[in-house]
């Protein structure tokens, strides 16, 4: 149980010139609270036991901070009840676990290495970093996480999710957009959309389970050579292609086949109802991911050109 | 497909073999994907289980399932029992399960019309019925309360969560629709119930944001 060292109120409602600037000092092993309701949440990492935090609000608007216990607590305030727009840019210790939420808040994240839970409504969640349980939730905006372990679980409703080199438990959810998977250590996979493509890239770990479902888009999976996974794919109305042969020595029913690779260790399903299932090697998924980033940046620059 | 182990899945997740038998089961689960596959689903199941809310049912359903999973037997005719499922009552439980976890839906199986997936090479299907009318009901419910509250939230995020719901509808509708000529399918099946999940969870996330904003 924790011990409630202090409860001070450090800083509050001291705009100047709408800015407040305060460095807080935190007990080893502290975690961080922010709730804003407009505006934005910036995270940086630093080496030392000090809480940094810029804060940029209105002039009837500020910031309220309050350590209490282990807890250091950061809130959007406004002198007038109104919630009031705050743009944190908060650097703190390596480790310290982080919670953070927002209604119209974008929420950016570099180089903690702690849990972290990021809560929006309105705004996109950009993450790189983290370890343990980290939550990244997003009604409307995207949702990226990137060099992070530990069980992870991100959801979106109506955009994209990206997640890049990921060690851990992974769950990954959205409704109306794609879920990107890139250089994936896992043995526990499972990433659903109902109207988007699904994309893996990573490890078939021995005994893993790794589940890929989406009803409109289609599911493109990296199966290395060697990989020992008993594999069932099923599709309403798309096509199954693989670009290497596929022995059918499962399952054969309406609509779904299962088959074996090497010794069948792992476990994968990959569903999609309207869309195909594709089975691709690891080179040909880095090949394709190439030609979009070429496609991309000749699409930039093709609107930086236009007048 | 070892048809000696199939039926003693389920007591070993539940951790109720004998030392010997599950050393024997481990070896064979070593080279048995099937065997394995069904594990795992038991191991979702049970899970799934644990993540359920106590909630008492308006009914006592209980006996009539049981009736009808064990044709032959009468309700209200209780012996000692141990819950041990088969493959065909796996992929029902998992349905009811998914229903269940999302809305405390009503789950009809209705009589001599059980699950037959069997992992055999050439598999046959019954019909699985799945009754939606308690899951329809509360998505219904959850969305009369999102449309009460709904205007505690941004517009834009009304728009959002809107477009989200028409998807949802239209993934449900064309699974349906899907089923009816396939009423058997169990990837049909369990594609419907999981999208008719993941519409209440939507339901009741957005609820939740918009209380939040009040």
């Amino acid at each position: 149980m924790l011990t409630m060292l202090t409860a001070a109120v450090l800083a509050s409602l001291a705009p100047l010139q709408g800015e407040t600037d305060t460095t807080i000092a935190v007990p080893a092993g502290a975690s961080l609270s922010v709730n804003n309701f407009g505006g934005s949440i910036v995270v940086h990492a630093w080496a030392q036991n000090r809480v940094k935090i810029h804060a940029e609000h209105g002039s009837r608007g500020g910031m309220e901070a309050s350590l209490a216990g282990n807890t250091l607590t950061l809130r959007a305030g406004s002198r007038h009840g109104s919630p009031s727009v705050v743009d944190f840019e908060i650097t703190v210790p390596q480790d310290m676990a982080l919670t953070l939420s927002g209604t119209y808040t974008e929420i950016e994240v570099d180089g903690v290495r702690g849990p972290i839970s990021a809560e929006t409504v309105d705004g996109s969640i950009d993450v790189r970093g983290g370890s343990g349980i980290i939550t990244l939730h997003s009604v409307q905006g995207s949702v990226t996480l990137a060099d992070a372990t530990g069980r992870i679980e991100v959801n979106s409703i109506n955009e994209s999710i990206e997640l890049s080199n990921i060690s851990g438990q992974i769950k990954a959810e959205t409704t109306n957009g794609n879920v990107s998977l890139w250089g994936i250590k896992s043995a526990s996979v499972e990433a659903t959309t109902i109207n988007g493509d699904v994309e893996y890239e990573g490890t078939i770990n021995d005994g893993g389970t790794y589940t890929f479902d989406s009803h409109n888009g289609d599911i493109t999976v990296s199966v290395a050579e060697g990989a020992n996974v008993t594999i069932s794919v099923a599709t309403a109305n798309g096509d199954i292609d693989a670009s290497f042969p596929l022995p059918f020595t499962g399952l054969r029913e309406k609509h779904r086949y299962t088959f074996k690779l090497g010794t069948g260790s792992a476990r994968m399903e990959a569903e999609s109802f309207q869309g195909d299932i594709n089975l691709r090697r690891p080179a040909e998924m880095h090949m394709r991911q190439k030609d979009k980033d070429k496609d991309k940046h000749r699409n930039h620059n093709q609107d930086r050109e236009e007048p | 497909m070892n048809d000696q182990w199939t039926d003693r899945l389920s007591e070993y997740v539940d951790g109720e073999l004998a030392n010997s038998e599950r050393t024997a089961l481990e070896a064979h689960l070593a080279t048995c994907a099937e065997c394995r596959a069904i594990v795992a689903d038991l191991r979702k199941v049970v899970a799934r289980a644990k993540a359920l809310e106590d909630r008492a049912p308006k009914v006592d359903l209980w006996s009539g399932i049981h009736a009808r999973l064990t044709p032959g037997r009468r309700p209200g005719v209780t012996r000692p029992w141990r819950v041990s499922f088969s493959v065909p009552q796996l992929l029902a439980a998992s349905i009811a399960l998914i229903l269940l976890s999302g809305s405390g839906a009503w789950l009809a199986l209705k009589p001599r019309q059980s699950a037959v997936v069997t992992p055999r090479p050439d598999p046959e299907f019954a019909v699985l019925n799945v009754s939606t009318r308690r899951t329809d009901a509360a998505i219904a419910d959850l969305q009369d309360v999102f449309d009460r509250n709904k205007s505690r939230l941004d517009t834009s995020t009304v728009r959002v969560v809107q477009q989200a719901f028409t998807t949802i509808d239209r993934a449900i509708a064309e699974a349906r629709a899907a089923l009816v000529a396939d009423p058997g399918n169990a990837y049909l099946n369990l594609h419907l119930a999981d999208t008719m999940r993941r519409k209440l969870e939507l339901l009741r996330r957005v609820n939740a944001i918009a209380a939040a904003q009040s």
